[in-house]
């Protein structure tokens, strides 16, 4: 069982300002995902937790308690790099059980732990080879198995799946939030799949440029993005952001757009616009449509019946309608009669 | 498309006559300034020393008398100071490995641990290096003598501690020529051990810290095994290197006191061009020392090598 929390954290490498002043828990037994773009600090968090890469200033703590003299191995936290990090000398069946000797765990248990864990990952014919005689995807599953064959109190994971097919890395997304259901301990995943991210998390910690965006479930931060930068980087396609005459932005998702041949009748979003280009992924049809002011806006309906080159109606019911002030940050969703009404005079097509 | 889904370099040995023609001659060409050199300084001398050895001769003149193999057979059963230079040299060549090995291990993961000594410290331990042997050989005499001016010994009694005879005593003049080896050779095989330490990725080093691995296991499983391929370097070329040992020698003890130091090579040195019509003689020396060597290699490599991680 742990707690983490950042208190006024900040990591200088040389003069360069990675994290300021970051303040952020992560909660007791929660399945909390890391997600941002490359470079953004996330490894760096996790080497923090881990104790391989300490603060330049502030607090890390565990169940209240500042963790910064804990040795790494002290701190009952396993971690899958990023790059995998398996020793290159040691066989696979080494690589696992090396931990678990040095924690002083009885020779049938660490068999009997190797046995299944090698299973988990569907390494278990492999156990006496070599790394160097294993494909990537292989390396990162005997990562994994390495962590979670400790069964600690905190997991640790940079983009653990990131190597895998999409078949294995389905199976492994099931595997992991099994054994979260199962341990009920703290993990901490890191991806920048935003996909990875909506499906596996209770709760999204969502990070750009070493700030933290927003944390929330993933509802949360799909309904109600915190900022214009959430609303864009969650949902395929991201939400459509259009500027307002008054220095506002205006957004919303492609899927809450109601689509027609005629004009529709009532007030409310409506815009004229022209298919670009159509896409068919199955159950829904995504379109890239041109407004009549050149912006170009992402359509995703259920509705294939349009073709490219015609020209079409787009309606978006004011509940489905968000506001962002000056700064980027939310101002409202479905509400603001004011701004509604601005849309409505000044940006509407006839 | 082509229904034949071999890459086309499969084919490159099937070219017409004259394009393999062309390179078997380009390939030979390329290689020939080094077999040139070969044959001309390793192959036609060895050779020509199997054939001397076949002879009784001085050095002028080299082929006086067949005797076909009783140079060989005087080497073995007649004379016993071969043994006695064969047991020295094994006894350098080993204490000089493991010597040069450890410090240089040692040394390396001192400078690797602390980044700001290490410049200094490089540059302190490489510097005799590049001093010359027989000079390097004439400051330890100094250093190591038993006269008022020997620093060690100045050091010892000023500790309070008895002098020690150094390079005087049968039993410490052989230990001293490998302090001096070591000395002057663990800067650069240091540099070698350290740069192969750098190449090992940090993540390696922490993963093994997430795993609470002590620093002594961190070392012996994970840094001696990542570094085997280039220990496996140092083995073959400071056991060769050691085995063909003179100018220390030669300066500082010359073989003495009594025959206690003298090794293979001032051995042979000494029935080549100190003694009349044993040139023959040394040959046969010379022969059975590179057998020896040449043994020696190969067991390295066909049994310790199985022991390096190559990556
Ligand atoms: N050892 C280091 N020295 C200097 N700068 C570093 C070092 N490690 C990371 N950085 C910088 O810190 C920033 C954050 O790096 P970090 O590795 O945490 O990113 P990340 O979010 O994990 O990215 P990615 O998704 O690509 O793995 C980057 O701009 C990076 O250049
Ligand atoms: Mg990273």
């Amino acid at each position: 069982m742990a707690q983490i929390e950042f208190r006024n954290v900040s990591k200088y490498f040389g003069s360069n300002k990675v994290i300021e002043n970051l303040n952020l828990t992560i909660e007791d037994g929660k399945f909390t995902v890391l997600v941002g773009s490359s470079g953004c600090g996330k490894t760096t968090l996790l080497r923090m937790i881990a104790g391989i890469g300490p603060a330049t200033s502030g607090q890390v703590l565990m169940n209240g308690k500042d963790i910064s003299e804990v040795a790494p191995g002290k701190r009952d936290i396993a971690m899958v790099f990023q790059n995998y990090a398996i020793y290159p000398t040691m066989t696979v069946r080494e690589n696992i059980e090396f931990g678990l000797k040095n924690r002083k765990v009885p020779k049938e248990e660490r068999n009997r732990l190797i046995d299944e864990y090698s299973r988990i990952v569907d390494m278990y014919n492999l156990l006496s080879r070599k790394p160097s005689q294993l494909s990537g995807g292989q390396r990162q599953r005997i990562a994994l198995a390495r962590a979670m064959v400790k069964k600690p109190a905190v997991f640790l994971m940079d983009e653990p799946l990131s190597n895998l097919d999409a078949k294995l890395r389905a199976s492994m997304r099931i595997e992991l939030k099994e054994l979260h259901q199962k341990l009920k301990t703290t993990f901490v995943y890191v991806t920048h799949d935003q996909v990875e991210a909506m499906s596996m998390a209770d709760i999204i910690v969502l990070m750009e440029k070493g700030e933290i965006q927003q944390v929330g479930t993933p509802e949360e931060i799909y309904h109600e993005p915190a900022n214009v930068f959430a609303a864009q980087f969650i949902g395929t396609p991201p939400m459509n952001i259009i500027d307002m005459p008054n220095g506002y932005k205006m957004g919303y998702r492609p899927e809450s757009v109601v689509f027609t041949a005629e004009k529709p009748a009532g007030d409310g979003y409506r815009k004229k616009g022209r298919i670009v280009t159509r896409e068919m992924l199955g159950a829904e049809t995504q379109y890239k449509v041109e407004l009549s002011s050149g912006q170009a806006v992402m359509v995703k309906i259920a509705d294939s019946r349009f073709r490219e080159k015609q020209d079409v109606w787009i309606t978006v019911e004011p509940e489905h309608l968000h506001y962002f002030d000056l700064s980027g940050v939310h101002y409202s969703h479905g509400g603001a009669p004011e701004l509604l009404a601005e849309v409505v005079g000044g940006m509407n097509d006839v | 498309m082509s229904k034949d889904k071999t890459p086309s370099y499969v084919h490159q040995n099937k070219g017409s006559l004259g394009k393999r023609v062309t390179n078997a001659v380009t390939s030979w060409l390329m290689v020939l300034p080094a077999v040139a050199f070969l044959i001309a300084f390793v192959v036609y001398p060895a050779v020509n020393m199997a054939i001397m050895s076949l002879f009784y001769s001085n050095a002028t003149k080299p082929y006086k008398k067949f005797i076909g193999l009783d140079n060989y057979n005087t080497l073995f059963f007649v004379k016993k100071d071969f043994y006695n230079a064969l047991g020295n040299t094994a006894y350098y060549t080993a204490g000089a490995l493991v010597s040069i090995i450890v410090f240089s291990v040692l040394l390396a993961q001192w400078m690797f641990r602390s980044r700001k000594l290490n410049n200094v410290a490089q540059t302190v331990f490489f510097t005799p290096h590049l001093v010359a042997g027989v000079s390097a050989g004439f400051i330890w005499s100094w250093l190591l003598s038993s006269q008022s001016y020997g620093l060690f010994n100045t050091v010892l009694t000023s500790l309070g501690l008895p002098a020690v005879r150094w390079l005087d005593d049968s039993s410490t003049a052989m230990i001293s020529i490998i302090m001096m080896n070591t000395w002057k050779n663990i800067g650069y095989y240091a540099l070698i051990i350290l740069s192969s330490m750098k190449s090992i990725p940090t993540e390696i080093y922490e993963a093994a810290r997430l795993d609470n691995a002590s620093s002594f296991k961190i070392f012996f499983r994970i840094t001696l095994p990542m570094i085997s391929p280039q220990l496996f370097l140092l083995l073959i070329t400071i056991t060769t290197g050691s085995f063909k040992v003179f100018d220390s020698v030669r300066i500082m003890t010359n073989g003495g006191p009594g025959d206690s130091t003298r090794v293979l090579s001032m051995y042979i040195y000494d029935y080549a061009f100190q003694r009349n019509n044993t040139l023959g003689y040394a040959c046969s020396a010379g022969m059975i020392m590179m057998i020896i060597m040449i043994v020696l290699t190969v067991f390295d490599f066909a049994f310790v090598e199985k022991k390096v991680h190559y990556q």
